[in-house]
């Protein structure tokens, strides 16, 4: 793995059970991400996705594309953009440095408008190979 | 309502004792469409070198706090706006975990619409030999008029 790799693109869609899904597992019970009515209220379009369910699902598939066992070191990320259920959401991952076992990525989730949704940077440590120390 | 105390802001929250749960790992992993069976199966887990089921890295946002020394949020009109979480060792089911909180800064401007407030929280996260599991920063942004259409 060098700095300028790439990983994905990986497309996904959250639905409106996911949604549901996700407030319950990570106790968040904001209406936006439930309540049409209310979200319109406050100015949105229609409920939105938790930012933290987009940060959870790029976590999710950069780490599927790496090595087992490889382990987060630090994850940080910006919301940039309302992201929509049913929306087709694309996120691609790229590397920016490399020390030993040590890679940081550079992360970004784009929904349908085009502009970044989320972007963020990824630290990973990768498992050392089998006999070595 | 939007408040923040300036006597007590910045001050560590009274620590809260968070139990992590098999099925409180399985449900998060299972909403956000995880298929690594180290957050699944005990079995696997202990197979691949853990004591047991794995938290996902998100994971910690499950057990902070908003519970913040000096803070008063409002109930709607949060928008969520950076999320910083770095990760000690392994977190994972039956671990013990004390959380304390913290404001961090405030900013306060004025937007299109009404008055907008940027807040940082920090959350620790400590395991039961005291060394830190999980550091979480997070910027909520406060628009005293509701929400705007940016961000998630």
């Amino acid at each position: 793995m060098k700095t300028g790799d790439q990983l994905g693109p990986f497309q996904v869609r959250v639905t409106r059970e996911q949604l549901v899904r996700y407030a319950g597992a990570a106790d968040d019970y904001n209406p936006i991400h439930y309540d049409d009515a209310l979200a319109r209220r406050l100015g949105l379009p229609g409920v939105i996705v938790h930012g933290m369910l987009n940060m959870g699902l790029i976590a999710r598939f950069v780490l599927e594309a790496l090595p087992p066992l490889t382990s987060v070191v630090e994850y940080q990320a910006r919301f940039r953009q309302m992201v929509q259920p049913e929306e087709l959401l694309t996120i691609r991952a790229t590397v920016a440095r490399v020390d030993g076992t040590d890679v940081a990525l550079d992360v970004v989730l784009h929904g349908e408008s085009g502009r970044p949704a989320v972007t963020g940077s990824l630290h990973v440590r990768l498992p050392r190979p089998e006999g070595l120390l | 309502m939007f408040q923040v105390d300036a006597t007590t802001w910045g001050q560590p929250s009274s620590p809260q004792v968070r139990e992590v749960e098999r099925g409180a790992i399985r449900k998060f992993a299972r909403a956000l469409g995880l298929s690594n069976p180290v957050h699944f199966s005990v079995d696997a887990a202990v197979a691949a070198g853990f004591r047991d089921l794995v938290a996902p890295p998100t994971f910690p946002i499950t057990l902070v706090t908003w519970e913040v020394p000096g803070l008063v949020l409002p109930s709607a009109g949060l928008i969520h706006g950076e999320q910083t979480i770095r990760l000690g060792a392994s977190i994972c089911a039956g671990d013990v975990i004390t959380v304390r909180a913290w404001g961090d800064d405030v900013k306060s401007r004025a937007g299109v619409r009404g008055r907008m407030h940027i807040v940082s929280v920090i959350n620790q996260g400590s395991g039961q030999n005291g060394e830190e599991v999980f550091w979480t920063r997070a910027v909520v942004i406060v628009h005293e008029e509701g929400m705007t259409r940016e961000n998630g």
